[in-house]
């Protein structure tokens, strides 16, 4: 959110989500996925009623063992001609039923993933280089939720929806094997419908919003417990341990309550499961035994249902089981999907390459989503290969405008250009840029700095993939950053980032800095850069910014007034407008805002002018 | 809730599992035996079967169907009570666990600086939250490995009853076929903890990615972000991928080992009912139990490896909860008189011996900032010096109880770490009976307008309560500077006797940093003491003093406009 800096704050509410795709949108993008892998398709659908056909076709013929065995206790016939085919059937289907369902699985399972990984991927792809505005509009947490939690669902549920899948192929092939024992003995398993949609009915919506609030609950309590383990230091320093439990121990209570109601509301469907079983057992034998009292089928045929049935327990178990997981499954692809299907933004403009830019802001105006106007109307030019300072109180739209002027989001009204310093007649509008073909013109450098994960090359080749370690040394030495960088443990190859190597904070902006060196585009944007650091950190980091800004064009925002008077105009900026601009020297003699800010950064340091 | 605080035995052997399983005795007892019930009547489902078809359908007697089927219908509704209640308990307790575990390492954690000294925060996070649920698993595998045992006992008798040969040949056949499918389980483990780090990797990189987003975009590093993902995505999908195969041989193992299990026994078992050995309703009961016996024999070796689990959980969490023996000796002690530095000597420090005078606001400055670190640490009281002494009055820091020492004086960090769901709660540390300080001086003197905070600058009206402003991750939707204001208006509002803090102003412009000046000297000065570390000419020259540290030790005292006069001061503190 901070790029709106001070200017916005913790009340803003976001209405602007990314878009969910619908369910036939998710189904299409799915099916598409799916069809450019063919042979998963085919292999996995083939494979699994196959399978299932095998494994059903067991009981069955245990039936016809029974069928045989009872009638070789009443007439005493040569039983085993009779048996021998039959248990060779039975271990030819068993062989078949398990190959083929484990094939099944894996190939459904291969499928999934690749699908998984496909729309990961796209996800990733669309929401970094996502249009400015759309971003700025959702906001990075949303952006993140998608890449990070909907992802990771959806991933991690492939297996159970590849099981869940052919579980569902398994009961399929067995209705049609009761409907083979006999049409009446498939009327009786159906019986188990009415308590399974019914047991549905109730328990589905009630546990939507259970496990939703389990959820919710949950994430509280760890952001409660991640806040207290980091800020430990904190809470000693105060002795607030005593109230700080206090806080998780409410968290974590409420966290247990949700998922208590959770379980109650589990445990009362999982009875209903075990109901239908048993309606579902006790009419299979009752009609059974009325079918058979009929002669209209054998009692091998009343075995081979009731074995069928036996162990539908588990396919059934679990389709009504995961039915929550799944529903949380779709609802993370229709995430992953609004944003997969988004069009990435591509230039309307074929950049062409400027070693130096005039950046030319005409009639800017911003005014936030909740019509707060930070932004009253600004012109202004920064002539090629200057610099420009942009200073005034907390509140006054100075990152606001640093954003403008970078591209980080367009202005509600007017235009931010480029004109190529060469050649005046070429001009290009930031609207027209996609990320990409922005980033090489203008850099930008901002408060929040993150290191990346990796190896310090590894972060720096982020700025530039194909730079050398020549070319990385010599950045470093260019910003200064190659003293501590040398220092480091592996140098280079030393891990850095979350869970590696701890960077200072005037370290992390240093690196920040280094990047856009490395990545040298005609205009760079600082916007309070040196500002994490404390004051000597802060003078360094003022040294390698000066560095930086040679010969490009630049806007910097600035606190300390020393690094706006190193810049050739400073402009003053106050409540969303332009009060002064000049050089440091002009706006002291002007004895306005300007002077009187520099004498109050001055008054208590008196040979800072000098 | 009642609270219900572990009490971590300090002598015994078992610190976490004794007290564990008697806190929740009633419970579990039942639960247990309900757990147990219903494993064995998922064992007589397959013998009811087997016995109605044999002796009723094949019969044709109608008052045995009708026994029957009300025998069925009885044996699922104890089943599936026991089942639902059972697990309920089982669950519930290992839950409620858990939150007592969770609760008693984060008061251990937050109460004691040094419980988790030496340990990474992700490491007490995994275990406050990891660890304490894979503690507590163990009442659930408990419950289970005990009810599959019972249930294969009474299935096995079952079995032997019918047949005292089949009974063992099923049974000798069962354990070697889980003895094969369990040799294969340690090439599957590997596999899949490959497939989960395989997966976790792509998330991470994914998740560090959308963290630095706002500085990627800035400087340009989308395109080769996107490449570096999508190597990282195909790296989890290989390993997705190689996973597969060895779980469907596993799989395809263990369907192969059980087809083979019922073919054989139904061979034999028909044609021992040829020969009359057994009854056709027992036919039917073998053939079924047969299928049946896997169930519980794979939940008995899951358990087993679970317990491996739940041990190692458990025995970081016990770590963690076993008292240190330095807390023993805590008195309601409450130290007097002002912070007194004597000939202290550290690294990068001299001799150096000052008096934190009540009211005294005091400026501390110096060259290095590794010694404004060591300074910081030895005023806290969270290191001890090469030399000399570090005082609360007549009383060492090192040698005070900690809450004592802090119920006095307040070291802020520097790294600002805000608590607490709202600003209202971010301000809230508690405590502080002699607090006086209102609210509105404390932010009024950190310079922090709350109508900044919610971007209704123009608002008419009252301005919205604190507890209503949210900050949302430890206050990212505040900027540094806000951040680093709520932290002074925290520390201003605790009002302790001593203040020690740390270039408060380093995020805010010099027109704030003016401002707070002001604000402190009008919350604190003269009342009292304060020692500010910072290189800030606009705090130092409101200081009534300040304190020099040069690079080799040595030290100065004196008002900031003297110490001007110093070269190497001026080339510290000058802009």
């Amino acid at each position: 959110m901070s790029a709106r800096g001070q200017d916005a704050g913790a009340g803003s509410t976001r209405d602007h989500q990314l878009p969910v795709a619908s369910g036939r949108d998710t189904a299409a993008a799915v099916g598409r996925a799916a069809l450019a892998l063919p042979r998963l398709v085919v292999s996995s659908t083939v494979a699994a009623v196959v399978g299932s056909i095998a494994t059903i076709a067991t009981p069955v013929l245990l039936g016809r063992i029974v069928d045989v065995v009872l009638a070789a206790v009443d007439r005493r016939t040569d039983v085993w001609a009779a048996l021998t085919p039959l248990l060779v059937a039975v271990a030819a289907a068993v062989v078949v039923g398990a190959v083929l369902t484990s094939l099944a699985l894996r190939e459904a399972e291969r499928l999934g993933a690749s699908i998984a990984a496909d729309l990961r991927e796209r996800v990733v792809d669309r929401s970094l280089r996502m249009a400015p505005q759309t971003l700025e509009r959702a906001g990075v947490g949303d952006v993140s939720t998608r890449v990070t939690e909907d992802v990771e669902v959806f991933t991690r549920s492939v297996p159970t929806i590849s099981a869940v899948i052919n579980s569902l192929i398994t009961v399929g092939v067995s209705v049609v094997a009761f409907a083979a024992l006999d049409w009446r003995l498939a009327l009786a398993f159906f019986t188990v419908v009415p308590v399974y949609v019914l047991s549905l009915r109730s328990y589905l919506p009630r546990a939507a919003v259970l496990y939703a609030e389990e959820r919710s609950r949950a994430s509280t309590r760890s952001r409660v417990l991640l806040e207290s383990v980091h800020g430990s230091r904190t809470v000693h320093a105060y002795g607030m341990g005593e109230l700080q439990t206090d806080r998780v121990q409410g968290a974590s209570e409420a966290g247990l309550a949700a998922a208590l109601r959770a379980r109650r509301a589990f445990a009362g469907f999982a009875w209903t499961m075990n109901a239908a079983e048993a309606v579902g057992l006790s009419a299979l034998v009752a009609c059974g035994f009325l079918l058979v009292r009929a002669d209209l089928v054998t009692v091998g045929d009343v075995t081979a249902a009731a074995l069928l049935f036996h162990r539908l327990f588990g396919p059934l178990g679990l389709l009504l089981t995961s039915f929550d997981d799944v529903q949380r499954a779709a609802a993370a692809l229709a995430r992953i999907v609004g944003v997969a299907r988004m069009d990435p933004p591509t230039s309307r403009v074929r950049p062409p390459r400027l070693s130096t830019a005039t950046v030319r802001l005409t009639g800017i105006r911003h005014a936030y989503d909740d019509g707060h106007e930070v932004l009253h109307g600004i012109d202004l030019v920064v002539p090629a290969g200057t610099s420009l300072a942009v200073v005034g109180e907390s509140g006054a739209g100075k990152t606001t405008l640093a954003a403008i002027a970078a591209g980080v989001f367009p202005p509600s009204a007017g235009t931010v250009e480029l004109v190529d310093g060469d050649d005046p007649g070429t001009v290009l509008d930031l609207a027209d840029l996609d990320q990409v073909d922005l980033r090489s013109l203008v850099g930008l450098v901002s408060q929040e700095s993150h290191v990346f994960a990796g190896t310090l090359r590894a972060d720096l080749q982020l700025a530039k993939p194909d730079a050398t370690d020549d070319e990385l040394e010599a950045a470093l030495d260019g910003t200064g950053a190659a003293t501590w960088a040398r220092a480091l443990p592996d140098g280079l190859d030393t891990v850095v980032g979350a869970g590696g190597y701890p960077l200072t904070p005037a370290q992390e902006q240093h690196l920040a800095l280094t990047r856009l060196y490395l990545r040298d585009p005609p205009v760079v944007v600082l916007d309070e850069a040196t500002a994490e650091a404390s004051s000597a950190g802060a003078r360094d980091l003022e040294r390698v910014a000066e560095e930086l800004l040679a010969g490009r064009t630049a806007v910097v925002v600035a606190h300390r007034l020393t690094q706006a008077r190193a810049c050739d105009r400073i402009l003053v900026m106050a409540d969303g407008r332009p009060v002064e601009l000049g050089h440091h020297d002009e706006l002291v003699a002007a004895e306005g805002m300007y002077a009187r800010l520099w004498r109050t950064w001055t008054a208590s340091g008196r040979d800072a002018t000098a | 809730m009642k609270r219900r605080t572990p009490p971590a035995a300090a002598t015994g052997r078992s610190p976490l599992w004794g007290p564990m399983f008697r806190r929740h005795r009633r419970p579990l007892v039942l639960g247990y035996l309900l757990a147990t019930t219903h494993q064995v009547c998922e064992a007589l489902v397959p013998v009811a079967a087997g016995y109605v078809i044999g002796i009723a359908v094949a019969t044709s007697s109608v008052p045995a169907i009708l026994l029957g089927v009300g025998a069925i219908l009885l044996l699922f509704a104890v089943l599936a009570s026991a089942a639902a209640y059972g697990y309920y308990l089982i669950g519930k307790a290992a839950v409620t666990e858990a939150h007592l575990q969770r609760v008693a390492v984060l008061r251990r954690i937050l109460g004691d600086p040094t419980v988790g000294r030496d340990r990474q925060a992700g490491e007490l996070l995994s275990i406050t939250s990891s660890d304490t649920q894979g503690a507590t698993q163990l009442m659930e595998t408990v419950g289970g490995l005990l009810a599959s045992t019972v249930g294969l006992t009474v299935a096995a008798v079952v079995l032997l009853r019918i047949d005292l040969v089949l009974g063992l040949g099923v049974l000798v056949m069962l354990a070697v076929l889980v003895g094969g499918v369990r040799l294969l389980s340690p090439y599957l483990e590997r596999r899949l903890s490959a497939r989960q780090q395989a997966v976790g990797l792509s998330a991470a990189v994914a998740s560090d990615l959308l963290t630095g987003l706002r500085s990627l975009r800035g400087f340009g590093g989308v395109a080769e972000a996107v490449r570096r993902y999508r190597t990282a995505s195909r790296l989890s999908l290989d390993a997705t991928v190689r996973a597969t195969s060895s779980n469907a041989v596993v799989g395809a193992t263990s369907r192969l080992a059980t087809g083979a299990l019922v073919v054989l026994t139904a061979a034999v078992a028909a044609g021992y009912a040829v020969e009359g050995r057994i009854s056709l309703a027992e036919l039917v009961t073998v053939i079924g139990m047969a299928t049946f016996l896997l169930d519980p024999i794979g939940h008995i070796t899951r358990s087993v490896q679970e317990l491996a689990v739940s041990w190692a959980s458990g025995r970081r969490v016990a770590e963690l909860l076993t008292p240190s023996a330095s807390q023993a000796a805590v008195d309601d002690q409450r130290p007097d008189g002002p912070l007194q530095l004597t000939a202290v000597v550290d690294d990068g420090l001299g001799p150096l011996s000052l008096t934190l005078a009540p009211g005294e606001l005091l400026g501390v400055v110096t060259t290095d900032v590794a010694t404004a670190d060591t300074l910081s640490e030895l005023l806290a009281g969270s290191r001890a010096p090469t030399a000399g002494t570090v005082c609360l009055g007549d009383v060492a820091v090192a040698e005070l109880p900690p809450a004592a020492v802090r119920s006095r004086l307040l070291v802020e960090p520097h790294a600002v770490h805000l608590l607490g769901g709202s600003l209202a709660a971010a301000l809230d540390t508690g405590g502080g009976a002699e607090r006086q300080v209102e609210l509105p001086a404390a932010l009024d003197a950190a310079a922090l307008r709350v109508e900044d905070l919610t971007g209704h600058a123009d608002a008419t009206g009252p301005g919205p309560a604190l507890a209503d402003i949210a900050l949302l991750d430890h206050g990212a939707n505040l900027s540094g500077g806000q951040r680093q204001r709520v932290a002074l208006a925290r520390a201003l509002l605790a009002d302790r006797d001593v203040l020690v803090l740390r270039d408060p102003t380093s995020a805010v412009d010099a027109v704030t940093e003016d401002a707070i000046a002001a604000g402190l000297r009008r919350v604190r000065a003269g009342r009292r003491s304060t020692a500010v570390l910072t290189t800030s000419p606009l705090l130092l020259s409101r200081c009534d003093r300040v304190l020099f540290v040069d690079a080799d030790g040595s030290s100065t005292t004196g008002s900031h406009a003297d110490l001007l006069a110093v070269d190497a001061y001026r080339s510290v503190v000058l802009r």
